[in-house]
């Protein structure tokens, strides 16, 4: 799962798509950690699992946002048109 | 076989077509929808590894929560129609090599270790959770809230038309 | 040998070294032109008695190196490495007599010579005059051969600034770089005999090394060679052929100067040093006949170049080449006594010769011969020292040049070398002819219409009374004191004066009486007048060895530098460039692209624990 969701990070072009590729990777994530929490007995994986899976909800509502923004200064949301960092 | 790894083996295949049509399908809407079918599915997998408390969450917040959450930015940013023709760009052919290099190598990994003895399915652990955030996870929970006031904040001011 | 002490040759030296060293860093005092003038002539003058006190009081000691008296100066395993000091022999003693006496005369001359010089530069003349007595002097009493090397390099740079002393004057300029040009690479030579000697023996001091030549000890391996390179510093410093050249040029410097340097003293540093280490070269056989020879031919070729001469100076420089060939062709006869007394009496009858001329110029005005005339007329005095000279230059008996120049001969029909003693013959003949042509064409013979000569006063005449006295009772000297074995056959004092006279009759046919036209003479010898007109062309050849060897290296260095040099840091630089700019190409502002570099890295990451860490 984490390496469709990297296969998707990379390839997909609109960068909605992107973030929801990125859903993809952090939820593998999250069931590694809490499948070593099952199986080693150690709680600390659910935990774990759990802020992470809070953090991801805050990130995914500012990414959105910022995509949202640049959206409507560059009236494009195409990962390949968004090149102001080029050096 | 126990009934426990054919539930996994069911899942574990929703779970990987789920997100295999995530990132290749054309339209985005349709993509929005298999990542909540797999957002589900990766619930149920928490289910199957004891942990209810973590299937609640995983489905309040992330397949109700960020879906909506997506579905709006797609409707927010979406231009005409001719934006939709290839949804992918030219790394197909290297990413696919790359990914799957690490895949094999991430699952050469697997194979080399051995895996041990399944311990008892151990009693419901969400009081433990609880004890747990509320203990020695507190200072992270606290944080944690920061955070969101945070994200908060700047979600609403990157929303903010402008003046 | 005879020895002194070594406090009074110390203080010798000291003097005109105080001398400069207050002019030199006492502007004021300097800049008032007569007072330095005044105190330099007071060291000289001190000098000089205090060296005649050293000559008179000398007495007689047996110890073979007694005169020696070194410290340690550079310090070194097993002894000091180098060592500085006086040597303090016959040698020495009667050099310094000269050296002294002829500066204390020269810079009294100059008071007069140069009165129309501006006070500031009248200063910095008196100061390289100091510099050079001391320089001098130091060279004369060197005791090894590094002091000597150091000393030699000073007279060589005391050269340089006298000779350009009117610097602004191109021609001075020109000639003041060629003498230091011309003697600074008969100088290569002597420091790399000097060193390969050091490395050879292990040591720089006179003292050892003789001893070492005399118990033969010395190991003889390359001494030939040795010799052969510490020789070329003499042939650099003594202008013999080819390293001649600078010499007439020389002449730009004023003529006191020439008197000096050039005629009496640091031109004559070359044969002292020959007759210093005479123990070493006889170590060394084939590089006195070599010595012999080029002074010999030296000495012929420099007297057919004084013939043509219509300059006074330039007939005097040329002059002094010839007579240091006779000095070398002595020394390398192995009669070095006989070449350090010609030293002695040229330097007297030389310096007169020069300064006479210099109180001519001073009256006329132009160095041309042919534009004096009749001076002995109107400058009685100066007329009758310059005879004087001329005839002890020509070796007429009595004077003193008579029995140094009947030494050299000897010395050389002694050992044997017959061509070197017709060389010289011949140049005794031409000698006596082209010092009487300069007497009678300027000094008889009709005047000039223009300008007035008159006697310089007593500030020039006064030396060039005292250096004519001398150089008659050196003659007398000469002629009383119990003097060494006669040298060479009997019929030799008969030849040399028959030689002279035939010069004499030569000259006082052609030019005085006019029986003999010059221009027949040109006619018989048109050859030799040719070359001889144009110095034998060797100013041009070492113009093109400079412009074609040297240049030449130059450009090809100018060319590797650039190209080869320079190229590859070019190549390096643009090779940088071209790596910015690809490696620009990375930076592409698409996350995607960095994602897809990170992926990427993490795959190498995975694979290389996975693989490569069992």
């Amino acid at each position: 799962m984490f390496t469709i969701g990297l296969f998707g990070v990379l390839t997909r072009r609109n960068a909605v798509g992107i973030l929801l590729a990125i859903e993809l990777m952090l939820n593998a994530v999250n069931i590694n950690l809490v499948s070593f929490a099952r199986f080693r007995g150690d709680l600390g994986g659910v935990v774990f699992a759990l802020f992470a899976i809070a953090i991801t909800v805050a990130e995914v509502a500012v990414g959105l946002a910022i995509v949202i923004v640049i959206f409507r200064v560059r009236k494009t949301v195409e990962a390949d048109h968004l090149d102001l960092l080029r050096g | 076989m126990t009934g426990e790894a054919v539930a996994f083996g069911a899942v574990a295949v929703v779970l990987v077509a789920a997100s295999l049509a995530v990132v290749l399908t054309r339209n985005l809407f349709h993509a929005v929808i298999y990542l909540a079918v797999a957002l589900v599915a990766t619930g149920v997998v928490f289910l199957l590894l004891e942990s209810p408390f973590l299937f609640g969450v995983q489905l309040l917040l992330y397949a109700g929560g960020v879906v909506t959450l997506a579905v709006f930015a797609i409707m927010l940013t979406e231009r005409l129609i001719g934006e939709r023709l290839t949804q992918t760009n030219r790394f197909i052919a290297n990413g696919a090599i790359v990914c799957a290099a690490v895949l094999a190598a991430v699952l050469g990994f697997l194979a080399g270790t051995p895996s041990g003895p399944l311990p008892a399915p151990t009693a419901d652990a969400t009081p433990a959770i609880g004890r747990a955030l509320s203990g020695p996870f507190a200072l992270p929970l606290e944080l944690l809230g920061v955070l969101l006031v945070a994200a908060l904040l700047g979600a609403l001011h990157l929303a903010r038309p402008d003046d | 040998m005879r020895t002194g002490s070594p406090i009074v040759a110390l203080v010798v030296l000291a003097l005109p070294f105080l001398s400069f060293a207050v002019l030199a860093v006492i502007p004021p005092l300097r800049r008032r032109g007569r007072t330095a003038g005044i105190l330099s002539i007071a060291a000289i003058a001190a000098a000089f008695v205090m060296a005649v006190g050293l000559w008179l009081g000398g007495a007689r000691v047996d110890a073979p190196n007694a005169g020696s008296h070194t410290w340690a100066w550079i310090p070194g395993d097993g002894g000091p490495m180098a060592t500085v000091g006086v040597l303090v022999d016959e040698l020495s003693m009667a050099m310094l007599v000269l050296v002294t006496l002829v500066s204390f005369l020269v810079q009294l001359y100059s008071l007069e010579y140069l009165d129309k010089e501006p006070r500031r530069s009248l200063g910095r003349y008196y100061v390289y005059q100091s510099l050079f007595a001391f320089s001098m002097l130091g060279l004369v009493l060197a005791p090894g051969f590094l002091q000597m090397f150091i000393f030699w390099e000073l007279v060589g740079l005391c050269s340089y600034l006298l000779i350009g002393y009117w610097y602004e004057r191109p021609a001075a300029a020109r000639a003041a770089v060629k003498a230091f040009w011309i003697t600074k690479l008969g100088d290569l030579g002597f420091i790399a005999g000097i060193v390969m000697l050091w490395a050879a023996t292990g040591t720089f001091d006179f003292a050892t090394l003789f001893e070492m030549a005399h118990t033969s000890r010395a190991p003889l391996a390359g001494i030939e060679t040795i010799m052969f390179l510490i020789y070329l510093g003499a042939v650099g410093k003594s202008a013999q052929f080819p390293l001649h050249v600078w010499l007439p040029d020389a002449m730009e410097g004023p003529t006191p100067v020439s008197a000096l340097i050039h005629a009496a003293t640091m031109v004559t540093a070359g044969v002292f040093m020959v007759t210093r280490v005479q123990v070493l070269f006889a170590l060394a056989p084939t590089v006195l006949e070599v010595v012999a020879w080029v002074g010999a031919f030296t000495a012929l070729l420099a007297a057919t170049m004084a013939c043509v001469e219509s300059d006074i100076k330039r007939v005097l420089a040329y002059s002094t080449v010839s007579q240091l060939g006779y000095m070398m062709a002595a020394a390398g006869a192995g009669a070095a006594g006989a070449a350090f007394s010609h030293l002695l009496t040229h330097g007297l009858f030389k310096a007169l010769l020069f300064l006479g001329a210099g109180a001519v110029i001073h009256a006329v005005g132009t160095n041309d011969i042919f534009r004096m005339g009749g001076l002995a007329r109107a400058m009685p005095q100066t007329a009758i020292v310059f005879l004087v000279g001329t005839l002890a230059l020509a070796g007429v008996w009595p004077l003193a040049g008579f029995f140094s120049k009947e030494a050299v001969l000897g010395g050389v029909w002694d050992a044997g070398l017959e061509l070197p003693f017709a060389f010289l013959a011949l140049t005794a003949l031409l000698t006596a002819f082209y010092m009487f042509r300069v007497v009678f064409i300027a000094f008889f013979g009709r005047a000039h219409a223009g300008g007035h000569p008159h006697e310089p006063g007593w500030l020039m005449r006064g030396p060039l009374w005292v250096l004519a006295a001398l150089t008659v009772a050196v003659g007398i000297w000469f002629l009383v004191a119990p003097g060494e074995e006669h040298h060479g056959p009997g019929w030799l004092p008969a030849m040399s004066l028959g030689l002279g006279a035939a010069g004499f009759a030569l000259a006082w046919a052609t030019y005085h009486r006019g029986v003999i036209n010059p221009a027949w003479l040109v006619t018989a010898f048109r050859p030799i007048d040719f070359l001889a007109r144009r110095r034998y062309f060797l100013d041009a050849v070492y113009v093109g060895l400079y412009r074609g060897v040297m240049l030449a290296l130059s450009r090809l260095i100018g060319w590797i530098d650039r190209y080869l040099v320079d190229g590859v840091l070019n190549v390096l630089s643009a090779w940088s460039l071209r790596a910015g700019d690809l490696l620009r190409r990375l930076q592409t502002g698409q996350p995607q692209d960095y994602v897809y570099g990170v992926a990427f890295g993490v795959l190498l990451l995975v694979v290389w624990v996975q693989f490569w860490r069992r």
